[in-house]
């Protein structure tokens, strides 16, 4: 199971990106999602899947990055 | 010496974005004080904004950044499209940014505090600190100069335009963003100022009236927000380029009491009132208005009465005085810019904004207060914006035509 499509509908409501213009293997960086708001939206997505995504990721740069990551920590919550 | 002036407004404050609109609404005695939290034990009473953040952000650009950042963005961008300032017209690092806050964002902390799993957003301190509203102009601006915060209570934006105005004459800068901005209703900060027994009392449906400066039955003020910024730069510069020039800041003064941290002192302000006119080489009866810190407490009005009367002697009488926070309500940090440019308005006008809500003067606070239905004065040359803060500082503005 792939979280992608679930992380690219919160981008989406969250910040008004649809995901034609978030190419997932793109700099979210260069799009707009620095550091901090990057923080922010990882927030929500613990939020969201009520997981906790540990902070030593610092190397993310790509949505598809964040979403094998998400995919870790949940399939890691149902184990 | 090169004079500093006025080349651009910008407001985002209970009244409106319009400096212009502002001021006409101040003249009709609009009042923007309405009722808030009603879920609170005591009632509440404020002068919001109505703001849309979408005007001036993305949804991704607000990650982390508090309203009282947004209003400030808002204003000094208002502010620097007033004075047609084109990009690249000056160098980055020869524009500085001079905001006032006295307390940051509220309503980061408020939610922070308030979440009620226990988990905080993770950008709450870069939202909540105070030279974020400043840092946030900066970037929007592309200032690389001087880029500084004034915490000073009440008079912070007071003093942040000082300083920028004397930055602007040293040459160490070639335009200064200076204003300030505040925005702290949420319930919290509201309790908070309750408790410390200086806001208005008010009936039901009297929220509107309820701040009464320099009346005979004033019982104090009304929190606001918002923000307020302008644009100064030196005549020369402005000449150059051709800018409209709203008005000169001729002088200012600044001192503190050193008596008492929350009492106001007559000597204090009048030591602050003396440098403002002798920094523009004026005497009192060259000045025509006074915008007043006018707070409607019941110590502070009478203090500040007598400040006026100590160093203004036998010209006290003509001079015009209003406290237009009435209308708008405190801004606190941002109180001293938006106040300003009301003053600025004033000259540029030949009007001035009422003192409202005052049927009966107090005979303590004896001042030839601009009576309900503001005034017409074809003469005013020179005016002064009063701002007093709690901690003792006080800082006076005074712009010429």
């Amino acid at each position: 199971m792939s979280s992608l499509k679930e992380l690219q509908d919160l981008i989406q409501e969250k910040y008004g990106i649809p995901s034609s213009e978030l190419d997932p293997n793109a700099s979210m960086r260069e799009k707009g999602l620095d550091s901090l708001a990057l923080a922010e939206f990882i927030f929500e997505i613990e939020d969201k899947f009520g997981i906790e995504v540990p902070d030593d990721n610092p190397n993310i740069d790509t949505l598809a990055e964040l979403a094998a990551l998400v995919d870790k920590v949940r399939a890691a919550k149902v184990a | 010496m090169n004079a500093v002036v006025v080349t651009g407004l910008g407001v985002v404050a209970p009244h409106g974005d319009d400096p212009h609109a502002l001021f006409a609404a101040l003249m009709r005695g609009e009042s923007a004080i309405r009722p808030v939290f009603p879920e609170l034990p005591k009632p509440a009473a404020a002068a919001t904004v109505d703001f849309d953040a979408a005007r001036w952000f993305t949804k991704l650009q607000l990650a982390g950044v508090d309203r009282v950042s947004q209003l400030a963005v808002a204003a000094a961008d208002l502010a620097w499209r007033d004075a047609a300032l084109v990009a690249d017209a000056v160098a980055p690092e020869r524009i500085g940014v001079y905001a006032g806050c006295g307390m940051g964002g509220a309503a980061a902390l408020e939610t922070a505090y308030r979440s009620n799993n226990g988990r905080v957003p993770p950008l709450t301190i870069p939202a909540f600190m105070p030279n974020a509203p400043a840092s946030h102009v900066a970037m929007r601006q592309r200032a690389q100069g001087p880029v500084l915060t004034y915490s000073v209570a009440c008079a912070s934006s007071s003093l942040a335009i000082a300083e920028a105005a004397k930055a602007v004459r040293n040459g160490e800068v070639d335009v200064a963003i200076a204003g300030g901005s505040e925005s702290l209703i949420v319930p919290g900060v509201v309790l908070a100022w309750q408790a410390m027994q200086t806001l208005a009392h008010f009936s039901p449906n009297e929220a509107a009236t309820a701040v009464r400066p320099f009346a005979a039955d004033r019982s104090g003020f009304a929190l606001g927000e918002g923000a307020a910024f302008l644009i100064f730069e030196s005549e020369d510069h402005a000449r150059r380029r051709g800018a409209t020039m709203h008005a000169t800041l001729a002088g200012w003064g600044s001192s503190c009491d050193a008596t008492h941290l929350t009492k106001p002192d007559v000597e204090g302000q009048a030591r602050a009132l003396r440098q403002a006119l002798k920094s523009a080489g004026l005497q009192p009866h060259d000045v025509g208005y006074c915008n007043a810190h006018g707070t409607a407490t019941r110590i502070g009005d009478t203090v500040e009465r007598d400040a006026l009367a100590t160093v203004w002697g036998d010209a006290l009488d003509d001079l015009r005085v209003s406290s237009t926070k009435a209308l708008h309500g405190h801004l606190l940090g941002g109180a001293g810019a938006l106040e300003a440019v009301i003053t600025v308005m004033a000259l540029r006008e030949q009007r001035l904004p009422p003192n409202a809500h005052c049927a009966a003067i107090d005979p303590a606070c004896a001042l030839n207060l601009v009576h309900e239905s503001g005034a017409q004065a074809s003469q005013l040359r020179a005016a002064i914006s009063s701002s007093f803060a709690f901690g003792g500082t006080n800082s006076v503005l005074l712009f010429t035509r």
